[in-house]
């Protein structure tokens, strides 16, 4: 019988999957190591797709499902905006929009000691990074970046604090900067902070501009490169 | 047998299908689905900690809560409310996000036929909304058996009350893209989508009805399927999820 080819998973790379497509068949590829990120999984022999999206690989061996949510899957390393719901005698609570609550230790700061744990009323809204997210536990957060310098990492004070979706947030980190931030850059001066968790802040000198930085963003969700250009400038005209 | 549908539909002919997703601003996830007149809303909030008293904490919970359009809420509703629990916690993945609740809201808008599967479709199409990990996607179909003999799919109220002796429910795994050479993975020696998720009757029929019922509700769930994939496609080139 002639052995049918299975179509190569280059197939399914790049186009939309929905929730049960198997998009990779491992008995076809022994003698490699895959590393498989969100929305895939494991059964026996073949790869299949939790999540509905589009299917990437990236060289020489990783595939992942990209997606855009309002809710937020912890990962290592990611920079996020949390807020303080509860402190306790080691930890903080912070609600990070996920599954579960992210713990920040008392003392993840740098030069952190008993003697002076900082005082965050519930509320405070936080620029934290990722130290810990398996599954069924609560992430691990920290106000350190990885060598245990401060680097930016803490309360965010004034400005204006809202909510996207998790690929949003994605694009805004994106480099090249994205359209949208390179349009507002070159009128308007402001500060932002991006959290893979759908959260963005920002802050300006005055009201009006934060107001036009945070509705332009959030427009520029479901626009391309340049109509986010064309988009930007619109809002510009009209408070000038 | 040529048969006298209203609507001038023929026997397996289904009403036209419209989904939109992301359509509430707050809910996690949100899906509207309509079949001809029937439209029901779904929204999604979720995962959340904590699970209820008496559930699993090794497992994700999920809780739907069926919301009818006039009137309060009894008995009717809460048969609803347990078979939908029951048909997505066997199409979610529960062990990824356990000692968790996922709280899914069914709001009725119009029923105009075939209700609970309307309503399976869009609790469906809102979890695959909020990115809660599923192993397939699950399409319903009604089918009725009328007193002449005859099985109609997805009839319409006056269908439903007037012409008929006996209706199923039923919710089939939809149709798979696979890389793999035989096709989407099998359980137990058959492919997924011979497969069934949930199955409700009402009324009498025969045991040949209830096959002939199966064997035309599974055709009709690879249309559904189909539909369901374009819809999936279509949204997430010009998806806007802004929070």
């Amino acid at each position: 019988m002639e052995n049918k080819q299975s179509s190569s998973p280059a197939s399914f790379v790049d186009s939309t999957v929905v929730p049960g497509d198997v998009v990779l068949d491992l008995s076809s590829m022994t003698s490699q190591t895959i590393k498989l990120g969100g929305g895939l999984r494991q059964d026996c022999d073949a790869i299949s797709a939790m999540k509905a999206g589009t299917l990437r690989f990236s060289k020489p061996n990783k595939y992942w499902i990209e997606s855009s949510q309002k809710r937020y899957v912890p990962c290592v390393e990611d920079t996020i905006l949390g807020i303080v719901v509860d402190s306790k005698a080691d930890n903080f609570l912070i609600d990070i929009k996920g599954p579960a609550m992210g713990f920040l230790p008392v003392l993840a700061f740098e030069g952190g000691t008993r003697r002076n744990i900082p005082k965050f009323e519930v509320g405070t809204l936080l620029y934290l990074r990722v130290v810990k997210a398996n599954s069924g536990m609560n992430p691990e957060l920290s106000c350190t970046d990885a060598s245990g310098k401060a680097a930016e990492f803490g309360p965010l004070k004034d400005g204006y604090m809202f909510e996207t979706s998790t690929g949003l947030s994605r694009k805004l980190l994106s480099s090249p900067t994205c359209p949208v931030l390179e349009a507002l850059g070159k009128k308007l001066s402001f500060e932002i902070a991006v959290g893979l968790n759908g959260r963005v802040w920002v802050n300006a000198a005055s009201p009006d501009t934060i107001v036009v930085v945070a509705n332009a963003i959030m427009n520029s969700e479901s626009l391309s490169g340049a109509q986010q250009i064309i988009m930007v400038d619109h809002l510009l005209k009209n408070i000038q | 047998m040529e048969v006298d549908r209203e609507d001038g539909r023929s026997q397996n002919q289904l009403r036209p299908l419209a989904c939109s997703r992301n359509i509430l601003h707050r809910a996690h996830g949100s899906a509207s689905w309509s079949q001809g007149d029937t439209k029901v809303l779904a929204a999604v909030y979720g995962p959340k900690a904590g699970t209820k008293k008496n559930e699993n904490p090794e497992k994700a919970c999920i809780e739907v809560i069926w919301k009818p359009k006039t009137g309060q809420i009894g008995k009717p509703e809460k048969e609803y409310e347990m078979i939908l629990k029951r048909t997505l916690e066997s199409v979610c993945i529960l062990t990824v996000n356990p000692n968790t609740t996922t709280s899914i809201i069914v709001q009725v808008v119009n029923d105009d036929g075939a209700l609970l599967p309307s309503a399976i479709n869009a609790a469906c199409m809102a979890l695959v909304d909020a990115g809660i990990p599923m192993k397939h996607l699950a399409v319903a179909i009604c089918c009725c058996v009328a007193k002449s003999g005859y099985v109609i799919l997805d009839p319409t109220k006056l269908e439903e009350q007037q012409k008929m002796k006996a209706f199923a429910y039923l919710v089939f795994p939809n149709s798979v893209h696979s890389v793999l050479p035989e096709g989407s993975l099998r359980v137990e020696g058959e492919p997924i989508e011979n497969g069934i998720i949930t199955s409700v009757t009402h009324g009498i029929m025969s045991v040949d009805d209830y096959f002939y019922c199966l064997e035309r509700g599974r055709a009709a769930s690879v249309k559904l399927s189909d539909f369901l994939r374009r819809n999936l496609q279509q949204q997430s080139t010009d998806s806007s999820k802004a929070g």
